[in-house]
């Protein structure tokens, strides 16, 4: 493989975690729910990954058990924040304290085990073909695949091309309205916070029967948190947040290749690259050009519990 | 007077700025043994023995290796009173918090298997009955000594092997940090592959960590991508093992044999074993002879070559062999001249490098590049 084909294809896989746990916080925070959990989430889904494959191996077991486990987190924090209307962002940050640290109890049997089933590569026939993409792009495993095509394909249509999807971004917009209007506010706040509850957890098996592929305390690394910067970075949107995952991604394998190949720059400056390059790419823009900072808005009612009576 | 370099192995984990002055380490310390008066015997009934671990036991690595350790002690000395064993514990004040509770549950002798320097310091100073160990260490006290592996050695004939298996002559090293246990590591494994292909090089990644399998496997992805067909490296975990296996290329370990996650790439380790060590350790203390001093555990005394892998022709693995029978015999590979990466002479020609010199090695050899040195 050609010095481009292999950092692209890494590139994709390592940012699949952040682009997969964003996706996640995406959803949550466009019906006005701020999920600090995603870190949390993420250890808990990792942990279950591997847990389950070691009871039954089979991959996509692992993974829809990671997701049943991120579910399960996200009907308590949902219900903490949507219904009993408790300070989001102090929810947030329990859910992640209570899940690093369930997640390196639980996961103390399988600290350093290798994954004992994971999603193996499936090569996509023709596209597969196309030089540089199709080595890099279209011969991963079956998550990446989801991860930067079905999934920001589905969810853009679905919250810019349907009804469905003007209510829901209605709901973090203005509740109120949205609520006068018949929209279902406290259910569908709940449903999307449970849903990118669910992905965000999915990151975490990710990473564990994909991509690393083993648990070990604090295989997350912070990675949690980043995923829930690049949904501000991003402006809130599925298709922008994958790219800017995939860009973290490039520059981070960008950091391993140089030192590979001797680049004379200090490994320190190499890893510091991904920051670097986010802080570049990302706010740049957003201060330069007001019209960009319009479009990159946050919900208008982010973070703030909706009390129909209190109006 | 900071000196990045000289931090131990592995009180690097979890270790804020705050810490890194305290592991400075004073030159030329070689000593004899103190001549303080030995502790007094104690019957094995009475005693009792504390382990600290900087990771959890599970590891399969350093810290499983430690515990291997303990269970030998156990064995030889049913009667112990009580052995006390604490995983996790981080190179922070939370250490000397620690040691100090092993103190005052009646501690005989204290093992603290990851060097936590100073915030194991401050206790060993507080109780001078107590017979303190610190592996990977570097002070030596009334009551406090240390012990580490001449892991160079296997290092080296792993070495050869890799010169013999690899067909590009170039080799990878997913290193943690630029401390004295990877210098010390990535040179001896080059100058054994040299031994065989003079024209062999050494490409590092450094990680940052003793155990990320994330970034362990990206960083072993980056060298078979570069060319490198022979993966080594200093990690508590089967990352980049893993990635050649899948890559179809060869690699060596450390610490346990963990072939089975890469039974077609797996060459060797450099294995570890600490049961005869402390066994010794704590019999001497239960005597009445033990007294601080200054151990590194040598060649098939501690620290030795795996077996090898299924892969690897027996006459690679017998002429590696050769040169282990050789080190046994008194040999040593680390004679002069050897210049530094910068083309250097460091070590004179004719001169042999003290066991200390290789412990506390901190700059890279020729043909060595990614380890700022």
């Amino acid at each position: 493989m050609d010095l481009l084909t292999s950092l692209l294809a890494t590139a994709f896989l390592a940012g699949g975690v952040l682009a997969f746990a964003a996706l996640g916080e995406v959803l949550a925070e466009r019906v006005g729910v701020v999920n600090l959990g995603v870190e949390g989430l993420m250890a808990m889904g990792a942990v279950t990954g591997v847990a389950a494959v070691t009871a039954v191996p089979s991959p996509a077991f692992g993974f829809l058990a990671s997701l049943a486990v991120g579910a399960a987190l996200g009907i308590a924090f949902a219900s903490a924040t949507v219904f009993l209307r408790a300070n989001q962002v102090l929810c947030g940050l329990a859910l992640t304290l209570i899940g690093t640290g369930l997640s390196a109890t639980v996961g103390r049997g399988y600290s350093g085990m290798p994954s004992p089933a994971v999603f193996e590569r499936v090569e996509i026939p023709l596209l597969s073909k196309i030089p540089v993409l199709g080595p890099a792009l279209f011969s991963q495993n079956i998550l990446v695949y989801l991860i930067y095509i079905v999934l920001p394909v589905a969810l853009h249509y679905l919250m810019f091309r349907t009804r469905h999807g003007l209510n829901l971004r209605a709901v973090g917009e203005n509740p109120a309205a949205a609520d006068s209007a018949g929209i279902p506010v406290g259910l569908i706040r709940f449903a999307y916070v449970v849903a990118g509850s669910a992905l965000s957890a999915g990151a975490g098996a990710y990473l564990t029967l994909a991509f690393v592929p083993s648990w070990s305390d604090g295989v997350v690394a912070g990675r949690g948190w980043i995923a829930v910067a690049l949904v501000i970075f991003a402006g809130y949107r599925p298709i922008p947040v994958v790219l800017s995952a995939l860009f973290f991604g490039f520059v981070t394998a960008l950091g391993f290749v140089g030192q590979a190949r001797g680049w004379p720059v200090g490994a320190a400056v190499l890893s510091m690259m991904p920051y670097l390059g986010t802080i570049a790419l990302i706010i740049v823009p957003v201060l330069a050009w007001q019209k960009v900072r319009r479009l990159m808005a946050a919900p208008a009612s982010l973070g703030e519990p909706y009390h129909r009576d209190l109006r | 007077m900071i000196d990045l370099k000289r931090l131990s192995r592995r009180g690097l984990l979890n270790m804020g700025a705050i810490g890194a002055a305290s592991l400075v380490m004073p030159k030329g310390l070689l000593r004899p043994a103190y001549a303080a008066e030995p502790l007094a015997p104690i019957a094995e009934e009475d005693a009792v023995i504390g382990f600290g671990h900087v990771g959890p036991i599970t590891d399969e690595g350093w810290t499983w290796s430690h515990h291997q350790g303990l269970l030998a002690v156990q064995e030889a000395y049913p009667k112990l009173k009580k052995i006390h064993e604490v995983e996790n514990v981080p190179y922070s004040a939370d250490a000397t918090r620690t040691y100090r509770q092993f103190v005052s549950e009646g501690a005989n002798m204290i093992f603290d298997t990851s060097s936590t320097g100073d915030f194991l310091h401050e206790v060993v100073r507080r109780a001078p009955d107590v017979a303190f160990m610190e592996c990977d260490g570097h002070a030596i006290m009334d009551n406090l000594g240390w012990y580490y592996l001449a892991h160079w050695y296997p290092t080296y004939i792993v070495g050869v092997a890799a010169g013999h298996l690899s067909k590009t002559g170039k080799l990878g090293y997913v290193a943690s940090f630029p401390v004295p246990s990877v210098f010390c590591s990535t040179n001896s494994f080059l100058m054994g592959a040299r031994s065989v292909n003079p024209d062999a090089t050494l490409q590092t990644i450094v990680i940052n960590s003793w155990f990320d399998p994330q970034a362990a496997t990206q960083a072993g992805t980056a060298l078979i991508d570069n060319g490198c067909d022979f993966l080594f490296g200093i990690m508590d975990e089967a990352g980049y093992l893993q990635v050649a296996e899948k890559r179809g290329v060869w690699a060596a370990m450390w610490n346990t044999d963990i072939r089975r996650y890469g039974p077609n790439a797996y060459v060797s380790s450099i294995i570890i074993d600490f049961k005869d060590f402390y066994v010794d350790q704590v019999g001497k203390r239960l005597a009445g002879t033990w007294v601080p001093g200054e151990h590194i555990l040598p060649l098939a005394g501690g620290v030795d070559r795996d077996v090898w892998g299924q892969n690897v022709p027996k006459e690679v693995g017998d002429a590696a062999d050769a040169v282990r029978q050789k080190m046994l015999d008194g040999w040593s590979p680390f004679v002069g001249e050897i210049k530094d990466a910068s083309g250097a002479t460091r070590v004179e020609a004719g001169k042999q490098m003290t066991e200390l010199d290789l412990y506390t090695w901190d700059w890279s050899i020729e043909g060595v590049s990614g380890l700022s040195g």
